[in-house]
């Protein structure tokens, strides 16, 4: 068992950062992301107003995908404190347009405001446009997320339209702020450092 | 048996391309079948009308798919005579392999091929956005090895004895063509 555990805290990373790494979805931890998925606290940012069951989370997370996947995920792993923190990846991958949308969720909310965010999402980024040969990335975000609306800007994504009402948190309307990234532009803002 | 209207996806002149018909499964297995034709196709082993028929089954429901294939409709004469397409598209790379049959020998040598090529090179790279074509043609195949040459294909090189034809091993010559080569020959094309 215990040697069980201490394999359970070695995972191999797939795309090493500073403070995080991305690492493949861990079959082990399924009870962590249904967990992060049902929270109040993050749920609310992430829009799930249903409860999820792990067999639902399950099912959904580790479905099978023919030909090029459409959806890929990768959990944040925290280095320092050697624990899955979080959730994120691109969905939606169209190949023949090279688009896809960003989503990421930090699960822990004692790693909010920590900047952790914009470091798993630049390396998601980083890897749909030098890896994966994307040509533009775009990402959703609803008003009352100050947090993601925070991470966008410093990514460096353009807002590109703002959809009215599009979504309702806590009793009332609120807006979806709809986000684009080129690769071009990407580029541009990396050269600028 | 007579054919119905075939849905056109591509138009040509002479040619058009459509997509796979199930009223046209016996043809298709004809020409897998024909000596003459798989001699230069490459198809080793037979195959049952059944077999045929599974194309059909399962269609995928959306996203892409690493396999496309089109039937080459001659316009005058309303016939399937052929099938043209790609395989192995890597939608990361953005690459994918061309491959081209006429099952009909009576419309051999009169550059069919080369017209369908050329529409499905064009739809490669002006509506699937991929960014090169490569194509495989073996040693003996003198007609083929012209066409890749007349469509602008660049050799990229040769795998030595890499098939096995009528008895012995033969060099298989790999050819591509990137999109911007591609749309500088349709520029200059146009321009001529």
């Amino acid at each position: 068992m215990e040697k069980k555990e201490k394999e359970k805290q070695k995972p191999a990373p797939f795309i090493m950062g500073e403070n995080v790494d991305l690492v493949a979805l861990n079959p082990d931890h399924i009870e962590f992301y249904n967990r992060w998925n049902n929270d109040p606290r993050v749920r609310r940012y992430s829009r799930n107003p249903l409860p999820r069951t792990i067999e639902d989370q399950k099912k959904w997370l580790f479905r099978e995908q023919e030909g090029p996947k459409e959806h890929i995920a990768f959990e944040v792993w925290h280095k320092k404190d050697k624990r899955p923190i979080g959730i994120g990846g691109l969905g939606r991958i169209n190949w023949l347009y090279r688009n896809a949308n960003i989503w990421l969720s930090i699960g822990e909310p004692e790693y909010w405001n920590q900047n952790i965010g914009t470091e798993a999402s630049k390396m998601i980024i980083e890897y749909g446009f030098n890896e994966l040969n994307l040509h533009k990335i775009y990402a959703g975000v609803f008003s009352p997320n100050k947090g993601s609306l925070r991470c966008a800007e410093k990514d460096g994504f353009i807002p590109e339209l703002i959809e009215k009402d599009a979504c309702y948190v806590d009793g009332e309307y609120v807006d979806h702020h709809r986000f684009r990234l080129l690769k071009e532009e990407w580029l541009k803002l990396k050269k600028q450092g | 048996m007579t054919i119905k209207e075939t849905p056109i996806f591509i138009k040509g002149d002479i040619i058009s391309l459509a997509p796979l018909n199930m009223d046209h499964v016996e043809i298709y297995a004809r020409w897998h079948n024909d000596p003459r034709v798989r001699h230069y196709a490459r198809h080793e082993f037979p195959i049952a009308l059944e077999e045929v028929k599974k194309w059909f089954e399962n269609p995928p429901e959306h996203g892409v798919r690493e396999f496309i294939v089109f039937v080459i409709y001659h316009k005058e004469d309303k016939l399937p005579i052929g099938d043209i397409g790609l395989n192995h598209i890597n939608w990361v790379n953005r690459n994918a392999n061309i491959f081209a049959e006429i099952g009909e020998p009576e419309y051999w040598g009169k550059g069919i091929v080369g017209e369908a090529s050329k529409l499905m090179i064009d739809y490669a790279f002006t509506e699937l956005n991929l960014h090169k074509v490569h194509a495989s043609v073996y040693n003996p195949n003198e007609r083929s090895l012209r066409a890749a040459e007349k469509l602008g294909f660049e050799k990229e090189g040769i795998l030595r004895e890499h098939l096995y034809v009528d008895g012995k091993y033969v060099d298989n010559h790999r050819f591509s063509i990137l999109r911007k080569e591609w749309l500088e020959l349709k520029r200059k094309g146009e321009s001529d």
